[in-house]
């Protein structure tokens, strides 16, 4: 870095990196220069002109956010002049701008409100009558209304630049210029919703949030997505007990300014109709509502009865559940039930790779470090559509920094466009592909390698060994499908490891039945699934099996169970997660839903009901355990519990795992997808089932027509 | 006046006497009247005047046109509710005694004049303290105070006022 550079604002002294645009020396120093179209990270526009300020020797008024600080430089930003010259822009950008804030959905967070409210400038000299465009629904979640638009470009910058979508454009000229969608009357995009956070005014405005009721009338909790593997932190506005919207409006989660359609809209199945809100017992071959004492007690009878008599258990644990939980439920299961037969639906290969990197330090990649690390390989896996978040970071890494980013998948997927090279390689056959990257890759300084499923057993560590041969600084991310799929691998949900990936041999124990095998086992005399719907793919061959399930609807294995309990969802519990990356977050209670308890409670009150004793059950408790017991995650609880994401390296040594590479599938949930969780959002499933104007109708996008060329 | 007694040398003096003391008797009787319709010559002749005091509970009470009484929601010209739920009441309000749920207006249900009506408008007066903030606050005029005052209840739940209850009726302007 060069030298910095000494300039002058508002009468002081400040130093800032050369090149450094004025707006930004000017945040550093403490100083706001307010902006509608300048957007940190994203390319200038320079069309709003608020952040006009005086430059001394420059004749007129400059623009900040295109204007580099140079050495010498005398800014003022708070004279007189700037602040006519911003008053003078307000009036303009209300011209036609509609002053029907109490209806808009952004009153309250509105940028141009703020800055009226500031500069005064609520009276206009303008006479002409406004002019008056109806609101456009684009999509089940965006509507726009243009005359609210102050044309800032921020939307077309997110859309195209951010998610690589492009989905949005500006047209026409003058006043009739407005914001297009890329389907003409429609949009055909991700339906991630940036575009409506980022925009200043409420000119875009969200389909499940509209007029229902206003920010301040809100508490805004943090939390963690509950859908796919990639942890990001989405503030929910939760009013009455009830969620109403969730968007990402303190950015201060690993996402920054992303989410995608399940984070922003997804948070609906929480106050589904359909959610369990008593529990349900079988009676006379029907479930029935029951009080929680007496299914309960049924439970706990029946656990208690079949231990004794030496009876077979099974036990499923979830992809969605926190790290306490599955904790506690690997101990519940081996201490309380006395079983091995212990599994959840592995989505990625997680284990493996921590064997294959005993002996490599900081190996696996956390979510920044795919912004910084100069080249990533991505194979088998969509990440777009998979791994969002994951996709994000690297577009903004290519963007920023110039990533050279290396692709093998079977299919085109997004990232073809920026990437430095691509190639389609069958599955399973991906790392014989590999080698023809090999050179490419040995030239970056380091590389991040994020691997699908296709990925496992043999495969990952013949991975790891091509990544060492390359001689330079390798991390990797096991793609793996759901919220805390990572957590329920760490915390040994797993017939064969216990927390930690410590085999279960250490402790005397036999390996227990996985997951295919507790299904199939014909003899089985009760199972026990929490927050799981195995049922769905593969029925239950044990007929006489006592069946306990814990979830939040009555999904297909909660039909075929003797026992329903109903469990709180992810936004309704406290507790942590480890997302893809390996990074644990905190997971914040938001809505509330009556007669629901969490798991870690239920699985508490069972083994009390069974006269067992395996520890209190506290989240804060049992992650205080988790601290202790489980290696790399002794993570510094102040960044925990301050809602931050702390790294966590579960490598120690060699595991002693029993291969079963064929049990490791990943669901492939797409953005509008998302296992059986999925299916109970109405959001989610009206993007999909929106028939015939967004979806109905192939499209052929650019990425189909390049490939349409190539082959 | 105590009993005449005989003295038996001058019995026609008492007599007299006594005479003489009805007499007196009778002239502070007739002296009494006097006084007294004298006294109350302004109640006989206000008698037949009208009161000038309020003849609450008989008669409406009159009030003096800013008083601040239970609330009232306005209607526009065309009879639709003026109130689009903005929420800025139940901001000002420094008790907290406003609740609303918002919902949008559809070409079928048209409720308010905006794109947003309140689905459900309570007060709970209870808590309110009349400061008419609300009705500062409010952009759309929608919300104002009326003379409405017999608020008083033996069930505090009979306080929480709806917005059926407050909304000013069709027709009434």
């Amino acid at each position: 870095m060069a030298d910095l550079v000494t300039f002058t604002i508002d009468g002081r002294q400040v130093q800032a990196a050369p090149r450094t645009l004025l707006i930004t020396a000017a945040k550093q120093a403490g100083i706001e220069i307010p902006a509608f179209c300048y957007y940190d990270g994203f390319s200038l526009q320079a069309a709003c002109r608020m952040c006009l300020v005086e430059i001394e020797k420059t004749p007129k008024l400059q623009v900040a956010c295109t204007t580099p600080v140079t050495e010498g430089m005398v800014v003022r930003t708070d004279s007189p002049q700037v602040a006519a010259a911003r008053k003078g822009m307000l009036e303009l950008l209300l011209t036609n701008h509609p002053l029907d804030c109490p209806v808009c959905d952004k009153g309250g967070e509105c940028e141009l409100q703020d800055m009226v409210f500031r500069y005064g400038a609520g009276e206009s000299r303008f006479v002409e009558t406004k002019q008056h465009v109806d609101e456009r629904q684009w999509s089940p979640v965006v509507f726009y209304d243009k005359p609210r638009c102050i044309l800032c470009y921020r939307c077309v910058r997110v859309c195209d630049e951010g998610l690589g979508v492009g989905a949005l454009g500006v047209g026409d000229r003058g006043s009739a210029s407005e914001i297009i969608p890329n389907r003409g009357d429609h949009l055909e995009c991700d339906e991630c919703g940036a575009c409506i956070d980022i925009c200043p005014v409420g000119a875009l405005t969200s389909g499940t949030y509209r007029y229902q009721t206003r920010p301040w009338e809100m508490d805004h909790v943090g939390t963690i997505c509950t859908f796919c593997s990639n942890g990001c932190k989405t503030t929910l506005g939760v009013r009455n007990g009830e969620i109403t919207r969730a968007n990402n409006r303190d950015k201060s989660g690993v996402n920054g300014e992303f989410l995608c359609v399940k984070g922003r809209y997804g948070f609906d199945f929480n106050h589904h109709p359909e959610r369990l809100t008593a529990p349900l017992v079988r009676v006379n071959g029907k479930l029935a509502p029951a009080s929680w004492a007496q299914a309960l007690a049924t439970v706990g009878k029946k656990f208690a009865e079949v231990k004794q008599r030496g009876g077979k258990f099974g036990v499923i644990g979830s992809n969605h559940t926190t790290n306490e939980e599955n904790y506690y439920l690997q101990n519940f299961a081996r201490q309380a039930l006395g079983t091995s037969n212990i599994d959840h639906r592995r989505t990625g290969d997680v284990a493996t790779l921590i064997d294959a990197l005993h002996g490599h330090a900081g190996a696996l990649a956390t979510t920044a470090d795919l912004y910084t690390t100069p080249a990533a390989l991505i194979i088998g896996s969509d990440l777009s559509q998979q791994h969002p978040f994951l996709a994000w970071q690297l577009r903004a890494n290519f963007r920023h920094h110039q990533a050279k980013v290396f692709a093998i998948t079977s299919g085109p997927i997004r990232e073809d466009r920026y990437a430095a090279k691509t190639m389609r390689a069958a599955e399973g056959e991906e790392l014989t592909a590999v080698e023809s990257f090999r050179e490419h890759l040995a030239q970056q300084k380091s590389l991040v390698i994020l691997f699908g499923d296709s990925i496992k057993g043999d495969a990952v560590r013949k991975l790891v060994a091509f990544g060492d041969s390359l001689g330079i600084p390798v991390s990797y991310v096991p793609l793996v499908d759901y919220s805390n799929s990572r957590g329920a691998s760490d915390m040994g949900v797993l017939p064969d490891l216990l927390p930690g990936y410590h085999g279960v041999r250490e402790a005397g124990l036999e390996p227990g039945l996985a997951y295919d095998a507790i299904l199939s086992a014909t003899d089985l005399d009760a199972l026990y699934v929490v927050q799981e719907n195995p049922f769905a793919k593969t029925p239950l061959a044990s007929t006489g099996a006592f069946v306990v399930v814990q979830d939040l609807f009555l999904t297909e294995t909660a039909e075929r169970a003797d026992v329903v309990l109903p469990a709180a969802s992810a936004y309704e519990k406290a507790g942590t997660v480890t997302n893809v990356c390996g990074e644990v977050q905190k997971l914040k209670a938001g809505a509330k839903t009556m007669g629901a308890k969490t798991d870690l409670e239920i699985m508490g009150l069972i083994s009390k009901e069974m006269g067992v004793s395996i520890g209190i059950w506290k989240h804060d408790t049992v992650f205080a355990e988790v601290r202790k017991s489980v290696p790399g995650y002794n993570v510094a609880l102040p960044v925990v519990e301050t809602g931050g994401a702390a790294p966590t390296f579960p490598v120690n040594g060699r595991v002693p795992l029993e291969d079963r590479p064929d049990l490791i599938s990943s669901d492939r949930n797409t953005l509008f997808l998302s296992g059986t969780l999925g299916r109970y959002s109405k959001m989610l499933t009206s993007v999909l089932e929106y028939p015939g104007k967004l979806y109905g109708q192939p499209v052929e996008t650019e990425l189909e027509m390049k490939e349409a060329q190539n082959t | 006046m105590p009993p005449a007694r005989s003295h038996g040398r001058f019995p026609g003096f008492v007599t007299l006497l006594r005479y003489t003391g009805r007499m007196a008797k009778l002239g502070e009787v007739l002296d009494s009247a006097v006084a007294i319709a004298r006294g109350m010559t302004v109640t006989f002749k206000e008698m037949l005047n009208p009161p000038i005091t309020e003849e609450y509970p008989d008669a409406p009470p009159i009030f003096e046109e800013r008083f601040r009484g239970a609330h009232v929601l306005e209607r526009d010209e065309n009879g639709l509710e003026k109130c689009v739920a903005c929420f800025l009441c139940a901001a000002a309000c420094p008790v907290q005694c406003i609740y609303i749920e918002a919902a949008e207006n559809t070409d079928q249900v048209r409720i308010s004049g905006g794109e947003r009506y309140a689905q459900v408008y309570n007060i709970d007066y209870n808590r309110c303290i009349f400061c008419g903030y609300c009705v500062e606050a409010c952009p759309t005029d929608a919300i104002t105070h009326g003379h409405g005052f017999e608020l008083a209840s033996a069930d505090t739940s009979a306080l929480v006022m709806r917005k059926e209850d407050m909304l000013r009726p069709l027709g009434a302007a």
